[in-house]
């Protein structure tokens, strides 16, 4: 026990620094939110969920979140499979490829996005070329070009821990079930796919927090016309010089981010136990 | 041991020694600070092609200074300012009028004197504001952008981004941006019908004849340099208040894109340069100050930047359209309003 104590102590650096850096800024702002004139006070929030486009914004930053978790994760899990089944070479490939565009500036990213979405960009190009599309159509500052862009910048997050799971699932489970006459189908559905989920959850947990929160990304690909609780929350700092506003949309993020991470802990918890 | 410490070095020598390292170490950067030739500048992102090229070498050669600057918008700016009254680290600020208003109400500015800084005496009057508390130094001025594959003709009118044919492909600034107003007055006189000194004042006239604009309006920008690019690469056609200080260099370095100077006016670009109260090195700043306002790099940016020089013994610059009026409004107006304003306004344009 004692030992345990000390190598507990390994971890002290690292919590001081969350502490001063990360936990106590949000602490000021979560009570900033509270105030007004230093009496305490709900206002704020009463405010905020009563303005409608207020409301409008909250909904959208949800929702694109979620899609863009959904996106993330049809593309990842499969990734994952293949990553988890590669060996030597190959698995230097995938990794490489899967880590080295994270070296890449995510204004970068949202910029050739941008490129690749314009009317007479590569995409736009290639759909009329295959005969798909007639005219060029709008992608640009639309909703489905952000959440296909911030899948691609998250993607990492989604397969690496859905990857890690895999990648230490007893690989005789399968085969088992297979001399036991089960279809490839069922052996998916009933065998690897239980077993991924804790990797799957915490995925969808680093997506979604992210999402939830991002700035830049929206800000190139979509613009002011449909903002998020991140853009609000920079507008009501730096424009409206409104800092009660500000605090109070981001302790909003604040506690949507922090609900996602515990309740996907607490379900990888029990699907671990469970598997 | 006996011999090292009677000979060499004893515990309470080594222990005064690291006394005085310490204290030297510690003292070290109050020493590097106050002989620092380091000056740090806030200014607009659209500065920084004629910061890099013209101000930073002549001030390393003019006064000796060494110039970091942060390009942003005004209102970012004004935020760091006030973030750090108590220690600012921003010595001069370059920031637009309506924004050093607020400045100067929140008391984040030190006037400007001509003591201090004698190029001031060559200036327009109407380039000296609040006393001193800050002044114009180039002002480009601001019309409509547009593409010249799309519309070979140029903008004629301002009435032209409504026109049904531009579906879409407009871009018209936040009003975060100091260079949104002009749309926004603009739609007030178009709406109103009145001239611009009443105009100005129309504010529902405006967001009336600005919400008519929406089925146009590809998007709202904030970021100039991507909504330009956007234009260069004929995403769109037309981009609002653009002002000659980023659309002429472009034009000029081949872009196929032009500034238009519609019949019913353009506007005067408030590019206004202050001292920040208590900033570091302020006789060095107010040398800086003294050199933007100078004849000589007065001509250098206003030839770079096709702006209008403040100082009145130079003839360099931008050459102003012919025949169209220029319209400068009233800041304290936009100063006092213009929160509201970008809550209506981002209210309005959401999709």
């Amino acid at each position: 026990m004692r030992r345990l104590d000390h190598i507990g102590l390994l971890a002290l650096p690292g919590l001081s620094f969350l502490a001063v850096i990360f936990a106590l800024p949000l602490l000021l702002l979560l009570l900033k939110s509270f105030q007004i004139d230093g009496q305490f006070s709900l206002e704020e929030y009463r405010l905020f969920f009563s303005d409608e486009y207020n409301m409008s914004v909250l909904w959208r930053t949800l929702r694109v979140a979620a899609l863009t978790t959904l996106l993330a994760l049809v593309i990842a899990y499969p990734t994952a499979i293949a990553m988890s089944r590669a060996n030597g070479i190959w698995l230097s490939i995938f990794l490489v490829a899967m880590v080295l565009p994270m070296s890449v500036g995510v204004v970068v990213k949202a910029f050739a996005w941008s490129i690749i979405f314009r009317t007479r960009g590569v995409l736009n190009d290639l759909l009329m070329s295959l005969g798909i599309t007639e005219a060029p159509i709008r992608m640009l500052f639309t909703e489905t070009a952000l959440i296909i862009g911030a899948a691609n910048v998250f993607l990492p997050f989604m397969v690496l821990p859905i990857y890690a799971v895999l990648r230490q699932m007893d690989s005789r489970l399968p085969e088992a079930a297979a001399s036991l006459g089960a279809t490839p189908v069922f052996r998916f559905v009933n065998v690897t796919l239980p077993l991924s989920l804790p990797g799957v959850v915490a995925g969808c947990a680093f997506v979604f927090s992210l999402a939830v929160s991002m700035y830049v990304i929206p800000s190139l690909i979509v613009g002011e016309r449909q903002q998020t609780l991140s853009m609000l929350t920079a507008r009501s700092f730096l424009f409206l010089r409104n800092e009660a506003l500000g605090a109070t949309i981001s302790s909003i993020l604040l506690i949507i981010a922090v609900s996602v991470v515990l309740g996907s802990s607490w379900l990888a918890n029990r699907l671990g136990a469970r598997s | 041991m006996k011999r090292m410490t009677k000979g060499m070095l004893s515990r309470r020598s080594v222990l005064k020694g690291s006394a005085y390292a310490a204290l030297g170490t510690l003292a070290t950067p109050a020493i590097l600070r106050a002989q620092s030739t380091e000056l740090v500048i806030g200014c607009a992102g659209s500065h920084t092609a004629w910061m890099e090229a013209v101000v930073i070498p002549h001030m390393k050669t003019a006064i000796g200074a060494d110039i970091l600057f942060e390009g942003t918008k005004s209102s970012v700016n004004l935020e760091k300012m006030s973030s750090n009254k108590d220690a600012p680290y921003l010595s001069v600020v370059q920031m637009d009028d309506p924004v050093m208003i607020q400045a100067v109400e929140a008391d984040l500015l030190t006037p400007i004197t001509a003591d201090a800084v004698p190029n001031m005496t060559d200036l327009r009057p109407d380039a000296i504001h609040m006393d001193g508390m800050w002044c114009n130094y180039v002002q480009p001025w601001a019309g409509v952008a547009y593409n010249t594959e799309f519309a070979p003709d140029g903008v004629p009118s301002w009435s032209s981004l409504w026109m049904p044919e531009a579906k879409g492909q407009i871009i018209i600034p936040s009003l975060q941006n100091t260079e949104g107003m002009w749309t926004l007055f603009m739609a007030a006189m178009l709406g109103s019908g009145k001239p611009f000194s009443e105009a100005q004042y129309e504010i529902d006239a405006a967001f009336a004849k600005l919400e008519e604009l929406k089925p146009n309006l590809l998007s709202v920008y904030t970021t100039m340099s991507q909504a330009f690019n956007l234009l260069e690469q004929g995403e769109i056609t037309m981009l609002a208040g653009s002002f000659s200080s980023y659309a002429l260099p472009r034009k000029a370095e081949g872009a196929p894109i032009d500034l238009a100077a519609p019949s019913e006016g353009i506007f005067a670009m408030p590019s206004g340069i202050c001292l920040v109260k208590g900033g570091p090195n302020p006789e060095l700043a107010e040398a800086y100050v003294n050199e933007m306002l100078g004849p000589d790099l007065q001509s250098a940016i206003a030839d770079f930047s096709a702006s209008v020089p403040a100082n009145t013994t130079v003839t360099a610059g931008a050459i102003i359209p012919d025949g169209v009026p220029i319209y400068s409004p009233d800041w304290a107006f936009v100063a006092e309003n213009r929160r509201d304003w970008i809550e209506r306004f981002d209210k309005l344009m959401a999709l």
